[in-house]
């Protein structure tokens, strides 16, 4: 064997990466425009953001915004739900809407050269979509199968009823975003077309433009084609910061013959403008943010308990929470959950340099290829939107990344990692997580995460 | 200019390997594919799942990389990695800062030459665990998740290479051994049987020094016989029931079909698309959005190298049977044999098809690993006008001739239904 082979190569010489330059303008109607001009493939990705999202559902009628999500591409202009639907796919563009729980997303890919006939496609189901009932009726009878289909996805119930906990039932994001069946079936088309005027605005929205386009190009098509969406005042909910909602216990959803436990376990954190953003991040990366991080090393390389685990601080506009998830067969449950908290408690004590450098030479030599896709790009000025950060954010990122000392990583597990204060959810087999864990610890919820 | 005309540089190592160079120079990363010719179809009965196996043990460290490390040292470099396994190739694929391009090859080279001295039965011992896991997460405890063994079982003879998954049986996965593990390296991960891929940001003089650096020394074995195709057809359609935990029945029919790039394995995908790729598809506008029959309905072609079949799938909403939903879905069938497709249906699918492939352009892990998929199948990397074109080339008259020359054959049909609440 050849004597090079033993040693590890270094890198050729120092990169050049210049961050695409974001450019973010308004238009008068309120509506956000960031954009980024590429010329290397002919084509261009149109995204439209707009604050509406599941947070906004009203109790009693959880899964509002979602069914709004779902009406809005059903029927627009001078076409019908079928039509327009044809008219994208014989453009060959893509066109997708998406809920979550702070936000509508609206995506649309297209060829340059068919740019113009996919945007005033785009701007007919915005500004003036029919919302018919005899539509709303078809996709209204569609969530409530896909609720019920649901059910079947361990993943989807473990994450439904810890959100529930986590956030308590007075706080919007503690519900999915399709609803419940008992809500769903008592929304009326009214509702939705009332929750287009309320909360459909531009000057609660932001288009996100990349692609193979000029400034001046796009001015013009997106004042044409939006600038008559009207503003309008809107009653913002305030986020309320949830409290603590003091559950220790391990609450576990009975799934018969399940063969495997689906693990959740987190509490609240603080929100994404915290002083400590970067260094929660780092320490997430050492902790369960990547493949090399300690919770998967242990987990999976080490004790062979699972595919995968992974451990996340996770930022919605108005609140946030650290999460640590994983699924294990179900002989191994207390094992892995033991594993888990011996992993929290173990970052409180702290991290190495080595582990610091680690995760900062990772995160940072990682940061060019987060810019490869025109898909890529619009996600990044996503969350430039939907957190309102700087118009300098990517440019100073780096930077700010390098600069998080050892003790600040140790000080940010200190304040943000509570093995204490952990909610736990268990999806799995009652008889066969019984036989594992201490009768007083465990406490039956059902689906929704409301215990029995 | 035509943009899927990709430029690209190929040779073949002293030992076998084949080389392809795709320099391109948009941001600052480059790629490298692997791909090595084998997969679960080389396997035999008893071993199953074994090259899927050998997929985690190939990130379980070599001579001169410690276990763990593999990992680490790209995702240090702020890379990214993984890797895949299907009937009939392995693949292995990294991304990361044009500056580590040599760290990469680096680590390729050794797990490709050097495995074997730091194998060892904790680290056989540990994966077995994890892959274990890794079926019961993502086959056993998935609602429906079983759906596509059953089928293969019922679809393909025993004896044929692709009537198991890939992923392995349990029991096969359990019983593996250090000798199954080390025989199954000798054979198939010579540079003979495999091909590398960079795509991306580098200079292509340096990329050949560097290869010829890393990988002109490593020892080949004798190339490998590619498998005969096994003649197979149904002659009979076949019924098969399972009960799951799930709360709506689905039904899958699965036909044989045409194998990867046959001649009316286009043609296949066009009829899949027309029948279920959107709203105004055949199956979903009847299905779904008419007359609210099924929840979901997906059809598609599945193509091989030996083989291929061609299958549709729909979850029934509640109080509708699998019966209902299957004639439904035999009528359209029947209307689209007989009275053929318009004009505009062929378009929408041609249209999408192609603006598909230009936004595939954008990542340069795609496009590394869509070269290596052409010069696997059609012995030339630059095939993205040719495959193009073979959609392009499809008419009516060809969507009807497939319709009944295909799904007119035996089938099987698999009924997942909910399981039985016991009172």
């Amino acid at each position: 064997m050849e004597n090079f082979r033993g040693i590890k190569p270094v890198p050729s010489e120092e990169l050049d990466f210049i961050v695409p330059q974001i450019q973010v303008f308004k238009l008068t109607n309120g509506l956000t425009v960031y954009f980024v001009e590429r010329h290397n493939l002919p084509i261009l990705r149109i995204n439209i953001i707009s604050e509406a999202g599941s947070k906004f559902d009203p109790p009693g009628k959880k899964g509002l915004s979602n069914l709004f999500g779902m009406m809005i591409d059903e029927g627009a202009g001078e076409y019908t739900a079928l039509q327009l639907s044809d008219e994208f796919e014989l453009l060959g563009s893509n066109f997708d809407i998406k809920c979550t729980s702070d936000n509508i997303y609206f995506s649309l890919r297209t060829l340059k050269e068919n740019s113009d006939k996919s945007l005033r496609l785009l701007a007919s189901i915005i500004t003036d979509p029919h919302l018919l009932k005899g539509d709303y009726e078809r996709e209204q009878r569609k969530v409530l199968t896909r609720i019920l289909q649901l059910r079947d996805d361990p993943d989807e119930v473990a994450n439904t009823a810890f959100d529930y906990l986590l956030f308590g039932k007075d706080n919007p994001y503690a519900y999915p975003i399709l609803g419940f069946e008992e809500n769903v079936s008592q929304i009326s088309i009214e509702d939705v077309k009332l929750f287009f005027e309320n909360f459909f605005v531009p000057n609660n929205s932001a288009l996100i433009a990349v692609g193979d386009i000029t400034r001046p190009e796009l001015e013009e098509k997106i004042n044409y084609y939006f600038g008559s969406w009207k503003s309008k005042e809107i009653n913002q909910i305030p986020g309320s910061i949830p409290d603590d909602q003091g559950l220790r216990k391990i609450h576990f959803i009975d799934r018969k013959n399940s063969v495997q436990t689906e693990i959740r376990m987190g509490h609240l954190s603080s929100k994404r403008n915290a002083y400590d953003f970067f260094p929660k991040m780092i320490l997430n990366n050492i902790l369960g943010g990547q493949f090399s991080s300690r919770i998967n090393l242990n987990l999976r390389e080490n004790k062979g308990y699972t595919y995968g685990a992974s451990s996340n601080f996770y930022y919605y506009k108005d609140g946030a929470y650290f999460i640590v998830s994983t699924s294990v067969a179900e002989e191994n449950t207390a094992s892995a959950v033991k594993e888990m908290f011996n992993e929290l408690h173990g970052i409180r004590k702290g991290v190495t340099r080595e582990e610091v450098e680690f995760a900062k030479s990772s995160i940072i030599r990682k940061f060019p290829s987060n810019f490869e896709t025109n898909s890529q790009i619009a996600s990044a000025m996503s969350r430039m939107f939907i957190h309102q950060l700087p118009d300098n954010h990517f440019q100073t990122y780096v930077d700010k990344v390098r600069r998080v000392s050892v003790e600040q990583i140790n000080q940010a597990s200190l304040k943000n990692i509570f093995p204490d204060q952990m909610i736990t959810v268990l999806a799995g087999d009652k008889d066969k997580l019984a036989a594992q864990f201490a009768p007083e610890v465990l406490v039956e919820i059902n689906e929704k995460g409301i215990i029995l | 200019m035509n943009l899927l005309d990709i430029k690209y540089e190929k040779y073949k190592l002293q030992n076998g390997l084949e080389v392809i160079l795709h320099s391109i120079k948009n941001i600052p990363v480059v790629a490298s594919n692997i791909w090595y010719k084998v997969g679960s179809a080389n396997e035999k009965r008893g071993k199953t799942g074994l090259a899927h196996f050998f997929e985690h043990m190939m990130f379980q460290g070599s001579q001169n990389v410690a276990k763990e490390m593999h990992f680490r040292f790209i995702q240090e470099a702020g890379g990214s990695l993984n890797g895949s396994t299907g009937f009939d190739r392995t693949n292995y694929y990294e991304k990361v800062p044009s500056n580590f391009l040599e760290l990469i090859l680096w680590l390729e080279s050794d797990r490709m030459g050097y495995l074997l001295p730091s194998l060892n039965k904790e680290k056989l011992e540990n994966q077995i665990s994890v892959v274990k896991n890794e079926r019961l997460e993502r086959y056993d405890n998935q609602p429906y998740g079983l759906a596509w063994e059953k089928i293969i079982a019922s679809l393909y003879p025993d004896e044929h290479p692709y009537s198991w998954p890939t992923i392995g049986f349990l029991n096969d996965i359990s019983g593996y051994t250090l000798e199954d593990v080390i025989n199954f390296f000798k054979k198939y991960y010579s540079p003979s049987n495999a091909s590398l891929v960079l795509s991306g940001h580098f200079d292509p003089e340096r990329g050949k020094e560097l290869i010829e650096k890393y990988f002109s020394g490593l020892p080949s074995q004798n190339s490998l016989q590619n498998l005969s195709p096994i003649k197979t057809e149904l002659s009979k359609n076949k019924l098969i029931h399972y009960e799951d935990n799930v709360n709506l029945g689905r039904i899958y029919l699965a036909w044989h079909s045409e194998k990867a790039f046959g001649k009316d394995d286009a043609c296949l995908d066009i009829l899949a698309d027309i029948l279920s790729g959107s709203k105004n598809s055949r199956l979903y506008k009847s299905l779904v959005y008419d007359n609210e029959l099924a929840q979901d309905v997906s059809a598609f072609q599945y193509s091989g190298k030996l083989t291929g079949n061609f299958m549709i799938i729909a979850t029934a909403r509640p109080g509708i049977s699998l019966k209902m939903l299957k004639d439904k879905i035999f009528e359209i069938l029947n209307d689209l044999g007989k009275q053929g497709v318009s004009e505009r249906e062929l378009l929408r699918s041609k249209n999408g098809i192609k603006s598909n492939f230009i936004y595939s352009l954008q990542n340069v892990d795609s496009l590394a690993d869509q070269l290596n998929f052409y010069n696997f199948y059609l012995d030339e990397p630059n095939s993205f006008n040719y495959d193009l074109k073979r959609y392009e080339e499809v008419n009516g008259k060809m969507l009807s001739a497939v319709t009944e020359k295909y799904l007119g054959r035996p089938y099987i049909e698999l009924h997942i239904l909910p399981k039985k609440v016991k009172t």
